[in-house]
């Protein structure tokens, strides 16, 4: 028997097959336990032992030959379908599908934030208080005499006292919260530094328009520690507003007068507009009012538990809708309230 | 408040001075300035004409046909038609000629003139009033010049029409009484430039005896002095141009002389006065009491006010003639009748006078001065400063007797000690003595050296207010050094992390997760509830926090929780047409971070107890429910901030109506309630305006840092394969989903591991009021790989009991 007899028409079935199924059934059929390659290689046993040797090594000759089409087949098959996957004939990578739902934060919360950041990476600690606040801490220990014309209300929201109990308000700044940590700091640790920055909702009787909101965002800054002055006001206040504005800043002191600073003064920078040449946003003046500050008032600290003697501060306060419309250029203090989404989804910034 | 340049150059030298230098060394040293304008702007075009003659027009009864004559510089005589009935033969007049233009005023743009013809008479110019120079309202004829005046010579070089005007802003003088009039401003300006400060000009001898009214002060609280002086020969005339522009300039409307003077004195020193005319007065006496409840009286403006127990009256015996230092009756006018004044020069209580000015919301210029708390030396001076002036104008005028001053008034010794060593601290600077004292002394404080600095006398007028205590001098030395000046130092101290207030931050990462990874955005809503969208809601039955002078009567309450006005948020965006983000239709998800107030609950210092929330609503118009979407995300958000939660328990929204009341669950950390997501209330979304497809949830940012943040815990990795397997129970629609997952959790004790729902089946294959929950057990044991007999037994377990929880175990 002629052990090639067959490997042309056995190449040939390999040859035939048109696909990976007909493949793997016609090398069932030649290569399975009972295939007919298989057979031919099992029929060397009935031969006569010198036989033996040439048989087996044409027989393994064919089964080799065979088995390589085989799997060159195969690498063939799996070589088109994958050319076939990638061709993707029906896919539109630029088709539309359902989007992620975009949000975005309040835009004084952005700003906010990020005055947070910068205060905080120099070392001053972030605090809150009370919105609904005492008269005491409002006023009485901020310097405001009783008779002061802010505690009148055109200019202050005051509550209707419950069950005959003391007559509240809605804190018209963010100070009160000075005085409350600086007694929490005494009470916790004894006088000493502190470095403290408040950003709240403020209120105050006024009529809204495009300009003038009753509901503002304020935020306070303070800095209590022995010998601090007016010259570490000047070199703090322009450090931080380099870093908010973003630019090289000229900053000028002048004097303002709030009862609880001694000296109080308001602290205007260059105007970005013109270069300080002068233009209608500065008032030709060349400088825009940003910041009023000051040194603590002495019965200030002394409210708060620190000898006016021992420590000295200063205290400084940023109106953050001003800063907000200045920096997006907002023309309308109303927009901030009221959650109109077609205002909110403008701002879709991400924190650093 | 408006200042002239040419009144402070009265008081203090301010030659070679520009009026813009001026404004900037007063906003660095003193007050701010809000601007400075000219007055008298565009009036350099207009000459001194002299009018030769004066024709009746040949066709119009009111017109007259002049020849006037500019000087031969310009062109000489010009025939110029009139209109007005002053005009006459020999008079100086304002010229304007053809070409040139008169300022722009009352909104109206200028005017250019032209040659042209009035009625068939050619015009070449204009003979101008003062309303056309805009230096007054005076439009009833022409401005007519000192016979004196140089024929073609500038109007302008021959009276003192132009001046610089400077705008204070008044709320940075609030605290300065002293800055209420120009002569305080003078004060400033010569501490400012080192120049001396003219005194005023000395005061006219009064008669020693004489005509006096007499005065009775009953509340000295209310008025520690009292100056009255009677003066005859009054001519109650039109004030001197010069008088009256100087009053225009700065705001100040003209009337007579007499009240022009008051008015002058007032802007002068910031003394307010009052001219009553003596016929009213009669003998007196001048009474100054408190008003009796339900009093009243009509003031100078027609008014009649009611009065209270606290306002201030002055009267005539018991007549009330006059608020106390705010405004006059209407009966006490000086008009041209007026030959014989009474003269007040008072000073008055400052709150008093601010309250009753606040609560009849009449502010005057002497309310204004009064309640800053002027210096009582003010009243003599003022009263003398006013006959000065008047017998300027008015050589009749004398005073018919001495100045009464019942009260009289000693000046107050007051020293403050300023310390060398304070000095430097506060300003960070430290500075000469000699310019120390050079400030204060400039500022008219006295001043002694002392080992240790300086002693300061301080003046009347600084003392009733602004002057109290060191740091007050060591304001008034940094601010006329200049804060300017000093150089810029970097704090000192010790590095030390602030303290973390953990509730801040917790709040900004929830809103950073929930706006940037959820997709919600963040509104503000104010701190006011209207009453409507209470009443929506169902919560105006509760205890709010009421303001007493709300900004609207329906928008008195305080929010207690922060949902209801972020649903009314949420409904005037679908009403808007929010463009919403899901493909279906529009909707809206909103998050809110803000404070309530419970009125009923009391904390610290008697304040009502504060709650601090994070709210949602996610309301969808395309039918699906977004409840379990924002189950999810809450979950989510909560275990992005560290505080993961479990949401299984049923929860009834007691204190908060628009909470469904069979459709919410509780958000629990170990337990206890943090907040809750639920869907709105279909009546509360009915009120609203809302679909019944919204859902919200709340946070309440306090509790859930209560409890304390996850943090992980290492266990050895398991060495042995878990063991999922597959339980399907039958139960009915109403069986809770948590509470059936917690059987399969306690049946199979420690094997359990994990349990999770991942179907819940409703369908024809099972009996009707029927549902299936499907879920995964993962087993596992720590010391063996479990088999097949595990899981039988386990499920034997649960076959057997699922009656507990009422179910029966499927398949």
């Amino acid at each position: 028997m002629d052990p090639t007899a067959q490997r042309d028409s056995w190449l040939a079935q390999v040859a035939a097959a048109a696909d990976e199924a007909a493949l793997a059934a016609v090398e069932t059929r030649l290569l399975a336990a009972e295939g007919e390659l298989t057979q031919l290689l099992r029929s060397v046993t009935s031969l006569p032992k010198e036989q033996r040797p040439a048989f087996g090594k044409a027989a393994n000759g064919v089964k080799q030959a065979v088995e390589a089409a085989i799997a060159a087949a195969r690498t063939g098959f799996a070589a088109r379908a994958l050319q076939r996957e990638l061709a993707q004939p029906d896919f539109d990578p630029t088709e539309a599908a359902p989007a992620p739902r975009r949000g975005a934060l309040h835009p004084i919360t952005i700003v906010q934030n990020e005055l947070v950041d910068l205060f905080t990476s120099l070392g001053f600690q972030w605090q809150d208080g009370p919105e609904v606040e005492s008269e005491y801490f409002n006023f009485d220990a901020l310097n405001i005499p009783a008779d002061h014309p802010a505690r009148e209300s055109q200019d202050t929201f005051w509550c209707e006292p419950i069950d005959g109990g003391r007559r509240h308000l809605l804190r018209t700044h963010t100070s009160p919260v000075q005085v409350r940590t600086m007694q929490r700091f005494v009470k916790e640790h004894g006088p000493g530094p502190l470095k403290v920055i408040v950003p709240g909702r403020c209120f105050r009787s006024e009529t809204v328009d495009k300009s003038h909101e009753h509901t503002f965002y304020q935020m306070e800054g303070l800095v209590v520690d022995r010998g601090v002055s007016t010259a570490n006001l000047i070199y703090t206040m322009k450090t931080c507003l380099r870093q908010i504005l973003k630019r090289d800043v000229k900053v000028r002191l002048r004097p303002g007068f709030f009862p609880f600073v001694e000296p109080g003064f308001e602290l205007d920078v260059n105007c970005p507009f013109c270069q300080g040449r002068g233009c209608s946003v500065c008032k030709r003046s060349g400088w825009i009012e940003i910041l009023p500050c000051g040194m603590v008032h002495p019965n200030v600290l002394q409210q708060g538990g620190y000898d006016p003697e021992q420590f000295t501060g200063f205290a400084f306060g940023m109106g953050l809708q001003r800063v907000v419309m200045l920096r997006y250029g907002i023309d309308d203090i109303r927009q901030f309230m009221g959650g109109d989404m077609r205002f909110l989804r403008q701002f879709p910034e991400v924190p650093r | 408040m408006k200042l002239s340049l040419s009144w402070l150059a009265e008081h203090v030298d301010l030659s070679g001075l520009e009026p813009q230098q001026i404004l900037k060394d007063l906003s660095m040293s003193t007050a701010e300035i809000e601007g400075v304008q000219q007055f008298g702007q565009g009036l350099e075009c207009l000459l001194v004409g002299h009018v030769r003659a004066a024709e009746k027009h040949p066709d119009a009864d009111k017109l007259s046909v002049c020849q006037v004559d500019l000087g031969p510089q310009h062109g000489g005589v010009q025939q110029i038609v009139c209109g007005a009935p002053n005009v006459a033969r020999g008079q100086r007049v304002v010229v304007i000629r053809p070409g040139d233009s008169l300022p722009e005023q009352g909104g109206k743009g200028a005017l250019k003139i032209k040659v042209g013809k009035i009625r068939g008479v050619e015009s070449h110019g204009m003979i101008c009033s003062e309303a056309e120079l805009g230096l007054s309202s005076d439009h009833d004829g022409i401005l007519v010049l000192p016979p004196d005046a140089p024929i073609g010579a500038r109007f302008v070089d021959v009276l003192p029409v132009q001046d610089w005007v400077f705008e204070i802003d008044n709320k940075s003088i609030n605290h300065r009484p002293d800055l209420w009039g120009h002569y305080g401003f003078a004060r400033e300006l010569a501490a400012i430039y080192g120049r001396p400060l003219r005194s005023l000009p000395p005061p006219p001898t009064l008669p020693a005896r004489g005509a006096t009214v007499p005065i009775e002060v009953e509340d000295r609280v209310g008025c520690p002095r009292y100056c009255g002086l009677v003066i005859d020969g009054v001519r109650a005339e039109k004030s001197p141009p010069a008088l009256r522009w100087r009053l225009q300039a700065v705001g100040q409307r003209a009337i007579n002389l007499p009240v022009d003077l008051t008015n002058y004195v007032l802007l002068e020193l910031g003394q307010p006065l009052h001219a009553f005319d003596l016929e009213h007065v009669g003998s007196g006496p001048i009474r100054v009491r408190r008003a009796k409840s339900g009093e009243s009286l009509t003031t100078l403006d027609g008014q009649a006010r009611k009065l209270t127990d606290q306002d201030l009256l002055v009267c005539v015996g018991t007549r009330p003639e006059a608020l106390a230092g705010i405004m006059g009756g209407a009966g006490t006018m000086v008009g041209g009748g007026t030959t014989r004044l009474f003269l007040e020069a008072a000073n008055f209580h400052a709150a008093t006078v601010r309250k009753t000015s606040m609560r009849l919301g009449l502010r005057t210029d002497a309310s204004a001065r009064f309640e800053k708390a002027q210096d009582p030396a003010n009243a003599s001076l003022g009263a003398l400063r006013f006959l000065q002036l008047l017998q300027q104008h008015c050589p009749t005028a004398t005073a018919a007797g001495p100045l009464a001053d019942p009260l009289g008034w000693v000046e107050p010794q007051k020293t403050v000690a300023l310390r060398r060593e304070r000095l430097a601290l506060k300003l960070g600077i430290e500075l000469p003595d000699e310019r120390v004292a050079g400030i204060l002394q400039a500022l008219q404080f006295g001043v002694q050296t002392t080992p240790v600095g300086f002693t300061v006398a301080v003046p009347s007028f600084r003392a009733t207010k602004d002057i109290a205590h060191e740091d007050d001098l060591i304001e008034e030395v940094g601010r006329m050094f200049r804060y300017d000046n000093i150089p810029e130092r970097p704090l000192r101290g010790t590095i030390a992390p602030p303290p973390r207030h953990d509730e801040l931050f917790l709040v900004r990462r929830l809103l950073e997760v929930a706006c940037l990874d959820l997709g919600c955005s963040e509104a503000y809503n104010y701190s006011f509830v209207p009453d409507a969208v209470l009443a929506a809601c169902g919560a105006d039955a509760h205890a709010y926090v009421r303001v007493q002078n709300p900004v609207a009567p329906e928008q008195a309450r305080i929010r207690r929780h922060v949902l209801p006005s972020l649903l009314q948020s949420a409904a005037n965006n679908l009403a808007g047409g929010a463009v919403g983000h899901s493909a279906g239709g529009a909707e809206v998800l909103l998050c809110e971070h803000g404070k309530g107030y419970h009125a009923e609950m009391r904390a610290d210092h008697d304040l009502p107890h504060e709650v601090r929330e994070v709210a949602f609503v996610h309301s969808r118009r395309d039918g699906l429910h977004p409840f379990l979407e924002l189950r999810a995300n809450l979950e989510r958000l909560l275990q992005r901030v560290g505080h993961p939660a479990t949401m299984a328990r049923v929860w009834h929204g007691k204190d908060q109506p628009w909470v469904h009341p069979n459709a919410a669950v509780a958000i629990d950390r170990d337990g206890s309630p943090v907040g809750y997501v639920a869907h709105l209330h279909p009546g509360v979304a009915r009120a609203m305006n809302l679909p019944s497809t919204t859902a919200i949830a709340c946070l309440d940012v306090r509790a859930l840092l209560a409890n304390g943040r996850r943090t992980a815990h290492y266990q050895a990795v398991p060495t042995f394969p878990v063991l999922p397997v597959d339980v399907a129970l039958l139960v009915d629609s109403g069986v809770q989903a948590s509470a059936v997952a917690e059987f399969l959790r306690t049946v199979g004790r420690k094997l359990v591991r994990d349990v999770q729902l991942f179907e819940v089946y409703r369908g024809e294959r099972l009996p009707p009021g029927k549902k299936s929950l499907n879920f995964t057990v993962t087993l596992g044991a720590d010391d063996r790989t479990l088999t097949d007999e595990d899981e039988s037994r386990y499920l034997g377990k649960v076959r057997d009991q699922a009656a507990q929880v009422g179910a029966e175990l499927r398949g």
